[in-house]
């Protein structure tokens, strides 16, 4: 790295850490950060140089609810993170039992592999290929090239339904290789009721809220089924 | 009531214990640190309510992730912090939060206290060297989470001002804390 490269990076983190750096900047420095140790140790030397500013804070109990609430979702939290239950979720049952229906005739038409969309800065650098077998509905997920990543982040995918409901987690991503999941019934529906994808940088283990936390990344459009 | 500076070695041990996944010692670290973090989450947040939730979701966090702290010695607080302002900065972006011109607090630097550290000492004389308007917007940024739009509007200046200003204060602090 020469000197001018060495200094962008330093404004850079020191811009991320200000919080000035902004939007898609943002999620392109939370990126460089997951895949390179010079810009985390950037950040980190950025975060204690101005910590110091917060020293002049006056402190604020939090109300009795707060830890009420941490110590239930802790508790809550079995080895695998579940799906958050929401009353939509009942809802969309309705859209499983069409799911199975499509399954079945896709399986009749198609090849066993459907793609459902392929992730990454743009189709000349795909990282990510998600596909459906047609028969168990399982997701295959497939990393195109071995996604570089710092291990303390992990890459989750989540649905999109194009209706606004919230989006669903369809679990993380493999940095090599490829992995099939069997997706719960909610998470079908939830597949069958999007138009879109979208991966999201999260803490090692997956978002700990069940929603998206981190930089949504890359957003694709899902193929259709033809 | 000002911020107690929290033992490193302390919160270290807590969040091993954490690490192995012993309740208690979140809730030690919770009643050592959440005051501080709820006041650094609230003045970028804003409100109390949404202030918490974050909160919430920042010691869900510290629960999961407190088995990688480990590769950072030396700065447990300084890694909560930032866990803390960086889920207020994403969570400000998700709620388009953008705050009324009238509730932009007058930014705080420290002032020179007897127990302030090397490290305070050294942020606040380089501080010093930035002119005035340089070092206010760093601190509306830091300690409020303000855009440069945002800054641009509460101090009067025109945003390609306030980018430069940025720029440059930053690159000073950088070249002072270095020297």
């Amino acid at each position: 790295m020469n000197y001018q490269q060495a200094d962008l990076l330093e404004q850079l983190a020191g811009a991320y850490v200000l919080g000035t750096l902004r939007g898609p900047a943002r999620a392109r420095f939370a990126r460089l950060c997951a895949q390179s140790e010079l810009a985390r140790a950037a950040v980190r030397r950025w975060e204690d140089r101005f910590m110091p500013l917060l020293f002049t804070m006056k402190v604020v109990m939090p109300s009795d609810r707060v830890w009420a609430q941490i110590s239930q979702r802790i508790h809550s939290q079995g080895a695998t993170a579940q799906p958050r239950a929401a009353p939509w979720r009942w809802a969309l049952a309705g859209a499983l039992a069409l799911s199975l229906l499509v399954g079945i005739s896709i399986r009749v038409l198609n090849p066993p592999l459907q793609t459902v969309a392929t992730l990454g800065q743009d189709v000349a650098h795909p990282l990510w290929k998600v596909s459906r077998a047609a028969d168990s509905g399982a997701l295959k997920l497939r990393a195109m090239q071995e996604v570089q990543s710092n291990p303390q982040l992990a890459y989750e995918l989540w649905a999109l339904p194009s209706n606004g409901k919230p989006p669903v987690s369809l679990g993380l991503l493999p940095r090599t290789g490829s992995v099939e999941r069997t997706l719960t019934a909610a998470q079908r529906a939830a597949l069958l009721s999007a138009n879109r994808v979208a991966v999201s940088l999260e803490p090692a283990g997956g978002s700990p809220t069940g929603n998206p936390t981190g930089p949504v990344l890359y957003v694709a459009d899902i193929a259709s089924a033809g | 009531m000002s911020l107690p500076d929290p033992d490193n070695a302390v919160l270290e041990a807590l969040l091993a214990r954490c690490a192995r996944q012993e309740a208690r010692a979140l809730e030690e670290l919770y009643t050592q640190v959440s005051p501080l973090l709820l006041a650094v989450l609230l003045r970028i947040l804003r409100t109390r309510e949404l202030a918490e939730d974050a909160l919430q979701d920042v010691f869900v966090r510290v629960w999961r992730q407190a088995g990688q702290y480990e590769a950072q010695r030396g700065r447990a607080l300084a890694w909560l912090v930032s866990i803390a302002r960086y889920r207020a900065i994403d969570m400000q972006r998700a709620e388009k939060q953008w705050l009324p011109l009238d509730s932009v607090e007058e930014p705080s630097t420290p002032a020179s206290r007897p127990e302030s550290t090397l490290t305070q000492r050294s942020l606040e004389r380089c501080l010093q060297l930035l002119s005035g308007d340089q070092r206010r917007c760093l601190v509306l940024a830091y300690q409020q989470g303000l855009t440069q739009d945002s800054i641009a509007e509460a101090i009067g200046y025109p945003l390609g001002t306030v980018k430069s200003w940025v720029r440059r204060a930053l690159q000073s602090l950088r070249r002072c804390l270095e020297s």
